[in-house]
């Protein structure tokens, strides 16, 4: 940290909040709040005169609360950039301080926070993690016996700069102890609290246990663990020596804490499973090893960064697997356990990674983004003529979309990821995605169905899963009806439901909504907005009277070939099963009601041309005899 | 007569989490206080404490769970209910409403049993000796339908 | 209740109410530890191990463990279960799939003296399992009367309400004797500590 703000291209901005985040990759906005520190960091030598004559104590949050610091304090003695901050929370205004620092003159009670607006490239977001209270726990009882802490207190209790200066002891009576239980999970792992597991915390607690064992060899250490998770290299050789140095590791919760009120001594009762019995113990002190949760300021950062989040509240990556340091919003990055719980080597790890992407941003002067990129037909979009509408701004998992009343709707290009979930959604077909226009599809459509299109199943495949699915059926032989015609789209949200009623207006006879499993989206939520679609789709059809073998929805990943192949196989079958005569009746009672959905369809930009396109092509294969 | 007031206990078998506190209870009880323990405190026949006062015991206590804590749903609940109403009768007939104490003792609390009757003893002292009600009949005299 | 004969223990328990979390259990064994009846009345109950043998269809284990028949819902491991399994409410579950397969109870429940209840309804009231309803029932030398009536299913043998019984005639048969519980204590009356 020293180091790093001794560099000259670097800037530590500490007591410092970001306010604000607009514009785009490379060409951010950044609004920051330079907190008053009350003493001006150009004067400031860090001397500690102010802090010694200033009268006011209150806990150090950075000892845990458990040491009290001045009103006039830094948070630790390695602080970086080492200037003293008043708390004007607990100031009394005596101005000691004033005094105290004489002809230097830092001290300078009329400062006030400070707005400041910075160009930036790239955004590397590495706010960590919090911590979870455990005082909710009652059965733990920690806030309520003395002897039970937390791991952050137990770091601060051995730590040779923290207030006992390293000495462990009982914060009741202050005598060592003998006998230490970490219980480990505390609010992780708990669909009270978080179900998710925390990642680093089993070795976290051996290494706590091993450390302490070292300091005082004869201490009894037991661990309290559901199960003990070592995943990575070298990590069960760690758990090997911590059971070599003689610390207990005892499989069951414990469910709750008791304490004998004379002398604070714990008591832990818990089933030992690989026992069999229940088993009490009793203890010196207790350790809770609790769950690393989000910052609580986590969701409001979300929101000025313009990130989403994922179920525990972590900040959402763009891909779990393959971008794992990259925001949805380019030129943001994560690092560390702000993304998600991990350990000291992968947030380093991440961090590297995150600085390599951030670096590539920093040194082009250019920065490509796919083409696909969603366009507003201005003099369509109903918001320029004074409606309101706003429902492309909602589609958009991004952000890219700039919606205001009065105003046509604007893509800002930058941030559009092509997913094309606006162009779906739009009702009045006035937006549209470069490479997969409406006309472009429409044109795809009436020519896979220019021949006998009730014998023809449509599908319509997302370009991330179930295209890569059908292309791995093939790679890999697997044998599906010859009659399937696929489609290629961005994303299951692409696939307006006008594109649907076309295949039925042009009689085809089964039609496949396909894109990848819920969870693996490549656009965040672009598949929940298919499945969405979908879902009222087959409801309209069925009050249609349409024939259920028809229509399938089905998501299938790009491993699934053999899926693919199977569903083809199996609407094939279904379809085979209606008779012609009547299938062909149903195809004509329906067209008219497709019909009527369809009206506004020909009036959109380029559908004309593009058909006449169609008919050539049609006309050239007829000629030529090619299958169609 | 003996210096300390004689206490009947009358304990819930559930409310002791601690096997300590429970071993305490069951082996170590001074002679002044007699135990009885029963499944719940809703199985606490006011009969008992009746037959406790006649007999000339100076207190009454009976321990129990918490009341979202009870073994049989609203056992506690019901049997505190009833005992009150009781307890107003032994007042009618002068017996101190302070001699019969309802406790509900928490799970995680170690060694509460002992400060409870510790301060209860305490209390029985201050009231003095219980007031002389109808003592036993003897055995002959019908004492079959107790 | 009519349950399908060939599915497995630990889908039929899911099909029952109370039974339905079943399958997320990681075996942490909060549960035994919070368990009163393992710790005051019989050292080998364990509603995690049950559990398991519920998860792992092993229906003869189940029905035979003693922690299937003497769990009395008291709830005291359902707030502490990191998973939010309702514990007794599967044991529930697989104690009524035990029912259904025809197992008795092997543990006491209240009975009715029907020579001597007077329906007065005090039992039906203060019954915490709701175990306790009113019948009509022909007894000899009283005829056709209403009487109290336990239903074996439902009763956990707590005896509120043998405590609340004017007429003593609700019981439990291997309850301790109220006359017993009064002769020990005028023993102690009359002995030199009072």
């Amino acid at each position: 940290m020293v180091d790093a703000a001794r560099q000259p291209l670097i800037e530590v901005k500490a007591y410092t909040e970001v306010e604000r985040v607009e514009g785009f990759v490379g060409n951010f906005k950044v609004t920051l709040r330079e907190k008053a520190k009350y003493v001006r960091a150009d004067r400031c030598n860090g001397c500690a005169a102010c802090a010694k004559a200033c009268p006011v104590e209150v806990p150090n949050y950075f000892e845990m609360n458990l040491a009290p610091r001045k009103a006039a304090y830094i948070p630790m003695s390695q602080s970086v950039p080492l200037i003293y901050n008043i708390d004007m929370d607990a100031c009394i205004h005596c101005y000691k301080c004033v005094e105290a620092c004489g002809a230097l003159e830092a001290i300078d009670f009329s400062m006030e926070d400070k707005m400041v607006e910075e160009e930036i490239g790239a955004i590397v977001v590495a706010t960590g993690f919090g911590h979870f209270d455990p005082t909710p726990m009652t059965e733990y009882g920690y806030g309520r016996f003395p002897n039970v802490i937390t791991a952050m207190e137990m770091e601060r209790l051995n730590n040779s700069a923290g207030p006992t200066r390293g000495s462990l002891m009982r914060p009741s009576d202050s005598k060592s102890l003998r006998r230490l239980a970490i219980i480990n999970c505390v609010g992780s792992r708990d669909k009270r609290y978080n179900s998710a597991c925390s990642n680093f915390c089993c070795m976290y607690a051996i290494k706590n246990a091993l450390l302490l064992k070292q300091m005082i060899p004869e201490m009894d250490i037991s661990i309290y663990y559901i199960d003990i998770r070592t995943p990575s290299k070298g990590y069960e050789e760690f758990y090997d020596r911590a059971r070599e140095a003689g610390i207990k590791f005892i499989q069951g919760r414990p469910a709750g804490i008791t304490e004998d009120p004379d002398s604070h001594q714990l008591f832990i009762k818990s089933e030992d499973i690989t026992l069999g019995r229940v088993v009490e113990h009793e203890y010196d002190m207790v350790m809770l090893n609790q769950a690393a949760i989000p910052q609580p300021d986590q969701n409001h950062m979300s929101s000025v960064l313009n990130v989403a989040q994922s179920p525990g509240g972590w900040y959402m990556e763009y891909h779990p697997k393959l971008r794992p340091m990259d925001s949805p919003t380019d030129g943001i990055f994560f690092a560390g356990a702000c993304q998600g719980p991990k350990d000291i080597p992968a947030s380093v790890a991440q961090g590297s990674a995150a600085a390599a992407r951030a670096s590539r941003i920093l040194h082009s002067d250019t920065w490509q983004i796919e083409p696909t990129v969603a366009v507003v037909w201005e003099d369509r979009c109903v918001s320029g003529k004074g409606q309101a509408c706003g429902i492309c701004e909602r589609a958009c998992p991004y952000g890219a979309i700039d919606y205001t009343k009065g105003i046509s709707a604007e893509v800002i290009t930058a941030k559009c990821h092509g997913c094309g979930a606006c162009v779906g959604e739009c009702p009045h077909d006035s937006i549209t995605q470069l490479h997969y226009t409406d006309a472009q599809v429409l044109a795809q459509i009436r020519t896979l169905l220019a021949v006998e299109p009730e014998k023809k199943i449509l599908a319509f495949r997302c370009q991330w899963c179930s295209y890569g699915g059908a292309d791995l059926a093939g790679t890999s032989h697997f044998e599906y009806s010859a009659n399937e015609r696929g489609l290629r789209v961005m994303c299951s949200a692409r696939m307006d439901a006008d594109l649907i009623y076309e295949a039925y207006r042009l009689g085809a006879g089964a039609v496949l909504f396909s894109g990848c499993h819920p969870q693996d989206c490549h656009y965040i939520t672009g598949q929940i907005a298919g499945a969405k679609r979908a879902a009222r789709l087959d409801k309209m059809f069925a009050r249609m009277g349409m024939n259920p073998a028809r229509f399938r929805t089905e998501w299938i990943s790009a491993a699934e070939g053999d899926k693919y192949a199977r569903v083809i196989n199996e609407m094939q079958a279904a379809l085979d099963a209606i008779p012609q005569d009547e299938l062909k009746a149903e195809i004509e009672r329906l067209k008219p009601e497709m019909e009527k959905k369809l009206s506004k369809l020909n009036q959109i930009p380029g559908v004309e041309e593009a058909m006449i396109q169609v008919d050539f092509i049609v006309s050239e294969m007829q000629n030529k005899a090619v299958p169609v | 007569m003996a210096e300390r007031p004689g206490i009947a206990l009358f304990q819930c078998q559930w409310c002791l989490f601690s096997p300590t506190d429970q071993d305490w209870v069951d082996n170590h009880l001074p002679n002044n206080i007699y135990l009885t323990k029963t499944p719940c405190t809703g199985r606490i026949n006011p009969l008992y404490v009746l037959n406790a006062v006649q007999g000339g015991a100076d207190g009454v206590m009976i321990s129990g769970c918490l009341p979202e804590q009870c073994h049989f749903v609203t056992g506690n609940i019901t049997a505190r209910r009833q005992l009150e109403e009781f307890n107003d009768f032994l007042n009618h007939i002068g017996y101190e409403k302070q001699r019969v104490r309802f406790v509900w003792l928490d799970l995680q609390d170690r060694g509460m049993i002992q400060k409870e009757l510790a301060a209860f003893e305490e209390e029985l002292k201050n009231l003095g000796r219980a007031a002389n009600l109808v003592t036993r009949m003897k055995v002959a005299e019908g004492e079959q339908n107790a | 209740m009519s349950l399908p004969v060939n599915s497995k223990l630990a889908e039929q328990v899911k099909a029952i109410p109370g039974g339905e979390m079943l399958m997320m259990c990681f075996s942490c064994g909060t549960c035994t530890s919070k368990c009163m009846i393992q710790e005051k009345l019989e050292p080998a109950y364990n509603p995690r191990r049950l559990i398991r043998e519920a998860v792992f269809n092993l229906e003869d284990m189940a029905f035979n463990d003693r922690t299937t028949w003497l769990c009395s819902a008291c709830d005291l491991c359902y707030p502490a279960c990191p998973q939010k399994i309702h514990i007794s409410g599967v044991i529930n579950a697989v104690k009524q799939l035990a029912v259904a397969r025809g197992r008795q109870n092997p543990y006491q429940t209240a009975k009715v003296d029907e020579s001597t209840c007077v329906a007065c309804e005090l039992c039906v009231e203060i019954c915490p399992y709701e175990a306790i309803s009113l019948i009509g029932k022909k007894v000899p030398f009283r005829g056709m009367i209403s009487m109290a009536s336990v239903d074996p299913g439902k009763c956990m043998a707590c005896g509120i309400c043998n405590a609340a019984c004017r007429s003593t005639s609700i019981r439990l048969e291997q309850d301790f004797n109220d006359n017993l519980v009064v002769e020990n204590l005028w023993g102690w009356l009359e002995s030199e500590a009072v």
